[in-house]
C-alpha cells in the first residue's frame, strides 16, 4: 500500500502568503517604533565614541601594543558579523527548510562587515612592515609571515582588500537574496520604500527564468562567500596575530578563528531571532524550529571549539621547545590566563552546559542565552589573542627571527578609550543592519512562501505529520 | 484470577489495522494492553496508540559517570604507583589523562546506552506471545493481552476491524 | 530525476536476504580464494614473530614504515562508518538509508584489521599488554598514561567497541525478520540473536531514539580516534614535519576522504555482485560524490595550510623535509602520484552529474582516492623519519620488503573475508531502514509538477 493513501489532508494553522504579505511587504511594516529608534540612537552615541576612541589612538600615537584592543574588535567583528551569513548559505546547500526564515538576518549581517572593512584600514598603519628588522639585520632579513617574499605593500595593502571582497560578496548575496522581497514591497509598499524597492527589485516579476537566475546567483554568491571566509579568516588570523608573535606556528590557528566565526555567526542569528520575535511581532513566522535547529549547530560548533583549541594545545604542551613553552605562556597560562579562564567558561563549558538538554534546546529561551554566553566568550578570546600578540613586541630582533620570543610581555589593560572602540565599533556595526532592516524586511518574505509552498501539514493515519517536498 | 491470555489479529493494510486499534479503545480496553505490531516503522501515532514513554537519555549519564571514574582510577592510579618521569611532563599529566578518561567516559555513555536501549525495548524477551511471521513482510498485528474472559470480546473487535486471521497464545 | 520505486515488503525482504537465504553461486570461491591469501598472510606474520622485525624493512632512523602507514590507513577507513551513519542519520538525509549498514560494517572490519599493525609491528606482540592494562603488581610496573602510545588503545578500543554495539542494536530488527524467514538451526540463531524483537511501537521508538542518541555518542568518538592516532606523530617535536598543531583535524578530514571513497567502493561492488539495483541507485553515487567535493576540498584546504606552515617557520631542516617529500626521488614520483589519485583526477571529475551518475567511474574513481590516501600516510611517515638529524648514528634508507606487501595484501583480503562472511548471515542493506523509507517518503504534486517529499514527525 502506497503512502499517499494514507495520507489526508490536515489542518494548516500558518499565516497565509496573503497575510505574510501584508505584514512584510504592506504598510504594516512602515514605521519604526519609539523603542527602536531609541536603541538605534543609543548605538549611534556608543558608535561616535568608538570613532573618537579611534583619532585618539592615533593622536596618542603610542607603542603597537596600544592597538592590541582595536585589532580584536575588529577581530570579534570579523568574527561574529562575517559568520552570520553562512546561516543563509550552508543549510540552503544542505536543503534545509527549516532556516529560510533565518537566512535575511544573517545575510544582512554583509553590511557591519563592510564596516569592518573599512575600520581595519587605520590599524594597516600600525601593522608592522614584513622588513620591520632590516635595519637591523641587514634587507634580506623578514619576519615570518605567508606572504613569504612578496613585495613590501603586504600584507597591509591586501588585509583589507581581501576583507572589502567578503564584504562586497556578502552584500551582493544579501541584495540578490533580497530581490523579491523588494519586488513584493514595490507591489505593496507605500512612499518612500516603495520607490526605493523599484528601483532595487530590477523589474523582477517572478517568471521562471527569473527565479531560475535568482537561484543560481544565490548559489554561485554563496559558494563564493564561503570560500572567502576560510580565505579572510585565513590572512586577517594569521597577520594580525601569529606572524606578530616569534615562535608561533600554530596551522591549526586559521580553522580555530573560522569556527569561532561559523559560532559567532549562528549565536549572532539566534540573538537577531531572538529580537525580532520579541520586538518585531514575528513570531508566527520564526521561532521553535530554527531555535531547535540552530541550537544543535550551536552546541556541534562550541564542542568542536574545544576540539580545535585542544588539538592545538596538545601539541604545544608536548612540544616543550622554548617556542611551544612561550607560545602557551603568551596566550594561556601567562599574562592573559584569568581572561583564558574566562573564555574557557563562556565560550565552551557555560553553553555547552545548558545546550546539552534537550528542553533547553527545544525552546526559544535557551539558545539565546547560549547565544549570548558564546558571544561574551569569543570576545574575550579575540581579546586574549590580539591583544598578546600585538603586545609581544620583540626585543633581541635575532632571536625573534630564529622564532623566540625571549621576554614574556607584561598584562596590557585597556583604557578608557580601548573600552570605547569595543563598544563602539561593533554597535556602529549593528546600526548599519538595523538601518537596513528599515528598508529590507527582517525575515525573508519569500522564502517563507516557499517554504509555505513545499511544506504541508497532514494527516498520516491517525497522527499529524508534516509533509516536506523535496525539489531538485 | 483468570490466566492472561494474548490474541492477535492480522491485518492486511495499515488502515484496517489502525480502525482495530480505535475498536479495541472503544471496547473498554485498556491502554497499555494493546499494541500494534509492524515489519516498519511507521509515525509515531499512526495507529492511534499509546505513545509509550522510556527513561533512556538517563542512562548515558550514569554510563559516562562510571567510566570517568575508572578512567581516574586507571590514569591516577597506574601513574603514582610507577612514578617515572617521561618527556619532563608532571607525574598527574592531567592533559595525557583527559585523553583516556575522554574515551573511557565516552564508552561508558556509549554501553550503558545501549545496555538502555535493550532494557527499555523489554528485551531480550523470547517468547513472542502471538505473532505471525508475516508481520515482516508487511501485514499490521494487533495484539491484545487480557484475562480469559475478555478474549471473546477482543477477538470480536479484531474480527470486526476486519482481520484476516486471529492468533491465540 | 526521481529513482525511488514503490516496493512492497515481501519483495524487500526478498531481495535484500538474497545472499543469506540463498548463497550466491561466485560466494564459495570467493571466500575461499581470499581464505588463501588471509592463511599466507598469518603465515608471513608467524615467520616475522620467529625471525624478529629484521624480516621487514624497518631500519634506524626509519622504525616506522609500511605498518604503521596501513595502521593509519585502515583507522581512516573506518571513519566511514560514523561519517554516514551518523551525520547522515542526525541530518535526516533520506539518501542514507541503503548506506548505513555497509559503512557501519566497514568500520568495525577495518578497524579490527587496524588493530592487527601495531599489534605485529611490535615483534613481540604479547608485551603490548605491558602498555596497556595495569597487570604487573608483581614487579610494580604499570602502563604510561603520558604516552600517546596508550592512547591509540583506548580511542581504538572505545570506537570499535562502540561501533559493534552501534551496528547490532540497528541489526535487531532485521534479524527479526531472518528469525521469521528461516527454520532449523538458523531459526534458533535468529530467535536468540534478535533478542525477541516483535516491532511494537515501544521497541520501534526506542530504535529511533537509539539511532539518535548512539549517533551523537558516536560523533565525538570518532572525531577523538584518528585525532589521538595523529597525536601519535604530533607530539613527537623530534621528527621533522611531525609536530603540527593541525594534525589532529587533518587526519580526520583526510579519514573522511577515504573512509567515504572506500563506501563507494563498496556500494558498486555490493550492486554488481548481488544486483540490488533498485536500491543502491545512481543517485546514491550522485549524492555521495557532492558530500566527497566537499570533503576533498577541506581535506586539501588542511593539506595546504600543513604545507604552508611547514615553510612558514623559514627553519632549514622543515624547508628541507618538504623539498625532499616533493622534489627528491623517489619521494617526488610518490607525491605526484598521491596529488593525482587523492585529488586532482577524481575530485574535478566529480563535478560533472554524468561522472556522479556513472556507477563504474565511481568505482575507480573512488579506489584512485585510496590508492593516494594510502601514500599521503606514507608521505607523512617515512621521509620525515629519513632525513638526517643530530644525534642519529646510523643512516639506512627503507626499503619495503616483500613481507611487508605480503601483509598489506593480507589486510585487503582479510576484511573482504570478514564482509563476505557477514553477508552470508546478515543483511548489508539494513531492511527496516528501505521499508522505513517507503512509509516515509511519498510525492506531491504543486501544480503540474510531482515532487519527492518526506514526512516529517511533529513534536
Amino acid at each position: 500500500m502506497s503512502t499517499s493513501s494514507l495520507i489526508t489532508d490536515g489542518h494548516d494553522d500558518r499565516p497565509s502568503n496573503i497575510d505574510a504579505t501584508a505584514k512584510f511587504a504592506g504598510e504594516g511594516r512602515t514605521v519604526a517604533s519609539s523603542g527602536l529608534k531609541l536603541f538605534m540612537w543609543i548605538l549611534a552615541a556608543a558608535a561616535a565614541l568608538g570613532i573618537v576612541g579611534i583619532i585618539v589612538r592615533f593622536i596618542d600615537d603610542g607603542g603597537r601594543e596600544e592597538w592590541g584592543y582595536y585589532a580584536a574588535t575588529l577581530a570579534f567583528m570579523l568574527t561574529m558579523f562575517g559568520g552570520a551569513p553562512m546561516i543563509a548559505i550552508a543549510p540552503t546547500i544542505a536543503k534545509a527548510n527549516w532556516a529560510r526564515p533565518a537566512a535575511r538576518i544573517g545575510s544582512l549581517a554583509s553590511i557591519a562587515t563592510a564596516i569592518t572593512a573599512l575600520l581595519l584600514i587605520p590599524l594597516m598603519f600600525k601593522l608592522p612592515a614584513l622588513t620591520e628588522f632590516s635595519d637591523v639585520l641587514g634587507d634580506d632579513v623578514r619576519r615570518r609571515s605567508i606572504w613569504f617574499d612578496s613585495p613590501i605593500y603586504a600584507p597591509h595593502f591586501w588585509n583589507p582588500l581581501i576583507l572589502a571582497t567578503l564584504a562586497v560578496v556578502g552584500l551582493a548575496m544579501a541584495y540578490v537574496m533580497a530581490i523579491p522581497d523588494f519586488a513584493a514591497i514595490r507591489d505593496h509598499g507605500t512612499g518612500w520604500k516603495q520607490r526605493w524597492a523599484r528601483n532595487l527589485a530590477r523589474g523582477f516579476h517572478g517568471r521562471p527564468q527569473q527565479w531560475e537566475w535568482l537561484m543560481m546567483r544565490i548559489g554561485i554568491t554563496g559558494a563564493l562567500y564561503f570560500a572567502m571566509l576560510l580565505y579572510v579568516n585565513f590572512t586577517f588570523s594569521i597577520d594580525l596575530a601569529v606572524s606578530l608573535v616569534p615562535g608561533w606556528k600554530d596551522a591549526i590557528f586559521p580553522f580555530y578563528h573560522t569556527l569561532g566565526s561559523f559560532q559567532a555567526g549562528l549565536s549572532f542569528t539566534i540573538l537577531g531571532i531572538w529580537a525580532a520575535r520579541r520586538w518585531g511581532g514575528v513570531s508566527k513566522y520564526v521561532g521553535h524550529e530554527q531555535m531547535w535547529s540552530l541550537g544543535k549547530l550551536l552546541l556541534a560548533t562550541t564542542l568542536l571549539w574545544f576540539y580545535f583549541f585542544y588539538s592545538s594545545f596538545i601539541v604545544f604542551w608536548y612540544g616543550r621547545s622554548q617556542a611551544d613553552s612561550s607560545t602557551i605562556e603568551l596566550l594561556v597560562s601567562g599574562p592573559y590566563v584569568y581572561l583564558f579562564a574566562a573564555v574557557f567558561l563562556f565560550a565552551f563549558i557555560a553553553p555547552w552546559w545548558v545546550m546539552i538538554w534537550n528542553k533547553v534546546r527545544d525552546s526559544v529561551w535557551g539558545p539565546p542565552i547560549a547565544a549570548v554566553l558564546v558571544l561574551f566568550g569569543l570576545f574575550m578570546d579575540r581579546v586574549r589573542i590580539y591583544v598578546a600578540s600585538w603586545s609581544a613586541t620583540p626585543d633581541d630582533l635575532e632571536l625573534a627571527t630564529t622564532g623566540i620570543l625571549e621576554k614574556m610581555p607584561p598584562t596590557q589593560w585597556p583604557d578608557v578609550f580601548d573600552v570605547f572602540i569595543m563598544a563602539g565599533l561593533p554597535a556602529l556595526g549593528l546600526l548599519g543592519i538595523l538601518l537596513a532592516t528599515r528598508l529590507v524586511p527582517v525575515i525573508s518574505l519569500w522564502e517563507i512562501q516557499q517554504s509555505r509552498l513545499i511544506t504541508k501539514p497532514v494527516r498520516y493515519l491517525r497522527t499529524r505529520v508534516l509533509l516536506v517536498g523535496k525539489p531538485d | 484470577m483468570a490466566a492472561s491470555n494474548s490474541v492477535l489479529g492480522l491485518y492486511d493494510n495499515p488502515d484496517a489495522g489502525a480502525n482495530a486499534m480505535d475498536g479495541l479503545q472503544s471496547a473498554g480496553f485498556a491502554l497499555g494492553t494493546f499494541d500494534v505490531l509492524t515489519g516498519t516503522p511507521y509515525p509515531e501515532g499512526a495507529f492511534g496508540e499509546h505513545v509509550p514513554q522510556h527513561r533512556l537519555f538517563r542512562f548515558p549519564f550514569f554510563g559516562a559517570l562510571v567510566g570517568l571514574t575508572l578512567a581516574i582510577l586507571f590514569t591516577a592510579g597506574t601513574q603514582l604507583a610507577y612514578p617515572v618521569v617521561t618527556g619532563g611532563k608532571p607525574i598527574l599529566a592531567v592533559f595525557a589523562m583527559l585523553i583516556i578518561a575522554y574515551e573511557l567516559t565516552m564508552l561508558g555513555a556509549v554501553v550503558a546506552t545501549v545496555v538502555g536501549i535493550i532494557f527499555e525495548s523489554r528485551l531480550p524477551n523470547l517468547n513472542l506471545g502471538a505473532y505471525d511471521a508475516r508481520i515482516t513482510e508487511g501485514y499490521i498485528g494487533v495484539v491484545v493481552e487480557c484475562e480469559g474472559d475478555r478474549v471473546e470480546d477482543a477477538r470480536e473487535v479484531l474480527q470486526t476491524a476486519g482481520a484476516l486471521e486471529i492468533k491465540t497464545a | 530525476m526521481q529513482q525511488r520505486r514503490i516496493l512492497d515488503e515481501v519483495t524487500i525482504n526478498r531481495e535484500l536476504l538474497r545472499g543469506n537465504l540463498a548463497t550466491p553461486k561466485w560466494w564459495l570461491p570467493t571466500v575461499l580464494g581470499l581464505l588463501v591469501v588471509v592463511i599466507f598472510g598469518f603465515t608471513l606474520m608467524g615467520i616475522m614473530f620467529n625471525r624478529g622485525l629484521g624480516v621487514t624493512g624497518l631500519s634506524r632512523p626509519v622504525y616506522w614504515g609500511l605498518f604503521i602507514t596501513t595502521f593509519v590507513f585502515w583507522v581512516g577507513i573506518s571513519h566511514a562508518g560514523i561519517m554516514i551513519s551518523a551525520i547522515l542519520r542526525l541530518t535526516q538525509a533520506e539518501w542514507r538509508r541503503p548506506v548505513t549498514r555497509a559503512a557501519e560494517l566497514l568500520t568495525v572490519f577495518s578497524l579490527l584489521t587496524a588493530l592487527f599493525f601495531p599489534l605485529i609491528h611490535a615483534g613481540r606482540p604479547w608485551r603490548i599488554f605491558y602498555w596497556i592494562t595495569p597487570f604487573d603488581f608483581a614487579r610494580g610496573i604499570f602502563p604510561n598514561a603520558r604516552s600517546p602510545l596508550i592512547w591509540d588503545p583506548f580511542a581504538i578500543g572505545t570506537y570499535l567497541t562502540g561501533s559493534t554495539l552501534f551496528l547490532y542494536v540497528a541489526l535487531l530488527p532485521d534479524l527479526g525478520v531472518l528469525r521469521d524467514r528461516t527454520t532449523g538451526w538458523k531459526h534458533s540463531f535468529y530467535t536468540v540473536a534478535s533478542l525477541g524483537w516483535r516491532g511494537n511501537p515501544r521497541q520501534w521508538r526506542l530504535q529511533t531514539v537509539a539511532g539518535i542518541l548512539l549517533s551523537a555518542l558516536m560523533l565525538p568518538i570518532f572525531v577523538s580516534v584518528h585525532s589521538i592516532v595523529s597525536w601519535d606523530f604530533a607530539v613527537t617535536p623530534s621528527v621533522e614535519g611531525w609536530h603540527s598543531t593541525i594534525f589532529a583535524p587533518y587526519f580526520v578530514i583526510g579519514a573522511v576522504h577515504s573512509g567515504v571513497s572506500a563506501v563507494v567502493t563498496m556500494m558498486a561492488l555490493m550492486r554488481w555482485l548481488w544486483g540490488w539495483d533498485n536500491y543502491i541507485r545512481p543517485e546514491h553515487f550522485d549524492a555521495l560524490a557532492r558530500l566527497l567535493i566537499v570533503v576533498a576540498l577541506g581535506w586539501m584546504g588542511f593539506t595546504f595550510a600543513e604545507l604552508i606552515f611547514g615553510v612558514y617557520s623559514l627553519e632549514a631542516p622543515e624547508r628541507a623535509l618538504r623539498e625532499m617529500q616533493m622534489f627528491t626521488w623517489p619521494w617526488n614520483l610518490l607525491f605526484i602520484i598521491f596529488f593525482l589519485t587523492a585529488f586532482a583526477i577524481p575530485v574535478p571529475l566529480w563535478f560533472f552529474k554524468r561522472v556522479r551518475n556513472n556507477i563504474a567511474l565511481m568505482f575507480w574513481t573512488s579506489i584512485l582516492v585510496n590508492i593516494g590516501m594510502w601514500l599521503e600516510r606514507f608521505l607523512i611517515i617515512v621521509p620525515g623519519l629519513s632525513r638526517k638529524q643530530p644525534f642519529v648514528f646510523t643512516w639506512d634508507t627503507y626499503q619495503v620488503s616483500p613481507l611487508e606487501w605480503g601483509l598489506l595484501l593480507w589486510s585487503f583480503a582479510w576484511v573482504l573475508m570478514l564482509m563476505l562472511l557477514f553477508s552470508k548471515f546478515f543483511p548489508l542493506i539494513p531492511l527496516f531502514e528501505t521499508k522505513e523509507s517507503q512509509v516515509f517518503t511519498t510525492d506531491v504534486t504543486i501544480g503540474r509538477v510531482t515532487i519527492p517529499a518526506v514526512v516529517r514527525e511533529l513534536d
